[in-house]
């Protein structure tokens, strides 16, 4: 075989193998773009909520077991019916606690309440700061800050 | 634990059945002339790994993202193509009295790092035990790096190795992976308390310091041993991790602009107090000044970009040898962006770019769509990792920064960059599997 035509084969062959790479980012753009859109459909679907309680555990039927409570900006927490999240639980005080939305970031009260509000297994005593992922517990029921 | 279906994923990954062995032979036929495809075995390896790992993640029912595999995926291949292309025995193992090649050496790492990243992908539904012992990470990781430290074996200048048996370790690529878990938890537990409450001193806000110092703390031991220790390249990358999370953490410009400050008054420090740190930035300014010594390495990378052109020089065509020994000593592991620019051209540099930079978006999307603060810090410190690795040593490669001895992800030769890089992969996908759950959980 010819130097030249070895040589034309080899560019030819350098050229597919680049040819073929940019087609696997090809490939990949458009699996992008096709998310974008996607997402961008979801989102206008979705009101987008400012957070929500996911319930981890519950020994009531209100809250029930593994159902999500989306939140509002002020949300009374309690035993009283005209609470915005209802817990129908034995050791929870009518008037339990206040969950809020201030600024950028959610905060919990407890509002004199008998058995106490705790956060990731601590009792707090003064209004705290939550994070994405913490974890509320009031009575017997455990429930986790979701976005 | 129930099979999935990831159809997305198989798609993109089919591609690279024709291209690996299309890239092993125009290598064969552009180093011997012959007019046939030349051994196989590693590239068959390669793809066969890269199948099994998209089934085993079907079969431990991962439902993440699909577009992380194919993009590892695909920079792997330019990395072995490379890694074949060059001669064999330059790097390799010694294990089990058998001398394993560099390129099948580096292939069983891939098989290595795809376990780890299929076993956390699958096993790490809960991140429970990474959240909560955050202090006893941060120990774990503090104390392997005073062992290697103390214990370690220095190559070129700077102790980083420690022999386990056969196989030398790198435990900075572990330590690195530690300290993100460690500031992931420690920000999404803060994070109200240092975005919101801050002292002022005159017109300056100034963080509130107590809450972020045993943060500050054990980065700073952190950064000590690893200047001790004369790797630069991974305190650049540490400093860039930790900025990066904190400002993705508190949004606050200032924050960052004191961490910049604070690092060029330590590399100021470091230029005056290190030897070799002032080598690596005199050749930075002006390689030529020494070019068949001290600035050999970089004016052999710029020309390798040069002779490369737009096209490359064709596989298997670059690299001249002299007299059996290859231009750049550290071409497998430092300089292995150099050696793709040389034979893949311009194209096939940007290629590769892009191809991180599709990696890098996936992150983020990850971190975008995770449903705690927690898995969110993760999937951002994680992500950057790699990309700003990405971007360290490519510019470094070109003269862009001083050149610091650090892999580039997924393509350079070593193990242990490797494993940390395909766990890095596996925890984005667990991340992403628990958010795509919860997503469809609240869906019915």
């Amino acid at each position: 075989m010819t130097g030249e035509v070895l040589r034309i084969l080899l560019l030819a062959l350098q050229l597919g193998f680049l040819a073929l790479l940019y087609l696997i980012l090809v490939g990949f753009s458009r699996a992008l773009l096709r998310d974008l859109r996607s997402a961008e459909v979801t989102q206008m679907a979705s009101q987008s909520g400012i957070g929500k309680l996911s319930v981890v555990e519950s020994s009531a039927d209100e809250p029930a077991l593994g159902t999500t409570i989306a939140l509002g900006p002020i949300n009374s927490m309690g035993r009283n019916v005209n609470s915005t999240i209802f817990i129908d639980d034995d050791f929870v005080s009518g008037t339990h606690a206040m969950l809020t939305f201030r600024g950028r970031s959610w905060f919990i009260e407890d509002e004199g309440s008998t058995n106490g509000t705790y956060v990731n297994g601590h009792r707090i005593d003064r209004p705290v700061a939550l994070s994405f992922g913490d974890e509320l517990t009031i009575g017997r029921v455990r429930m986790r800050l979701e976005r | 634990m129930h099979a999935v279906s990831r159809p997305l994923e198989l798609r993109l990954l089919l591609p690279l059945v024709i291209l690996v062995p299309l890239g092993f032979a125009v290598t064969h036929i552009a180093q011997t002339g012959a007019l046939d495809p030349g051994p196989m075995g590693i590239a068959v390896g390669y793809v066969g790994l890269m199948l099994a790992a998209h089934l085993a993640l079907r079969l431990v029912g991962n439902q993440g993202d699909q577009l992380l595999l194919p993009c590892v995926g695909t920079i792997g291949a330019i990395g072995i193509i490379m890694l074949n292309r060059l001669p064999q025995g330059l790097l390799g193992t010694n294990a089990f009295g058998v001398q394993f090649g560099m390129a099948t050496t580096q292939l069983l790492w891939f098989a290595v790092g795809l376990s780890a990243m299929v076993l956390l992908a699958g096993s790490f539904r809960d991140d429970g035990i990474l959240r909560h012992y955050k202090y006893t990470w941060a120990l774990a990781g503090t104390v392997l790096l005073v062992i290697t430290f103390l214990f370690g074996k220095e190559v070129n200048g700077a102790r980083l190795w420690i022999d386990v048996g056969p196989i030398a370790f790198q435990p900075g690529e572990a330590i690195k992976i530690v300290l993100v878990i460690f500031i992931a938890a420690y920000l999404a537990e803060k994070r109200t308390l240092l975005a919101g409450a801050s002292a002022r001193i005159g017109p300056l806000k100034v963080p509130p310091l107590p809450y972020l110092l045993p943060m500050i703390a054990i980065f700073v031991i952190v950064m000590l041993v690893v200047v001790v220790s004369r790797d630069l390249g991974t305190a650049l990358l540490f400093m860039g991790i930790f900025l990066t999370m904190l400002f993705v953490a508190t949004g606050r410009r200032s924050y960052v602009l004191l961490g910049i400050l604070l690092f060029i008054a330590g590399s100021f420090v470091a230029y005056k107090l290190f030897g070799h740190v002032r080598i690596r930035v005199d050749n930075w300014i002006d390689p030529f000044v020494d070019p068949n010594d001290r600035g050999y390495q970089t004016v052999q990378a710029l020309y390798a970009f040069g002779r490369g052109g737009l096209f490359g020089e064709g596989l298997g065509q670059g690299l001249p040898t002299i007299s059996g020994r290859l231009p750049i000593p550290a071409l497998p592991t430092d300089f292995i962006f150099a050696a793709v620019a040389e034979e893949l051209g311009l194209i096939g540099a940007f290629a590769l770019l892009a191809l991180v930079m599709c990696l890098v978006f996936r992150g983020l999307r990850t971190a975008m769509l995770a449903r705690d603060d927690f898995s969110a810090m993760l999937a951002v410190g994680l992500t950057v990792s790699l990309g700003l690795q990405t971007l360290i040593i490519a510019a470094g490669n070109v003269k862009l920064v001083p050149l610091t001895g650090i892999t580039f992800p997924f393509v350079s030769y070593g193990g242990s960059s490797l494993l940390a890089c395909f766990v890095v992969v596996g925890l984005l996908l667990a991340i992403s599997h628990r958010s795509v759950v919860d997503a469809q959980i609240e869906g019915r």
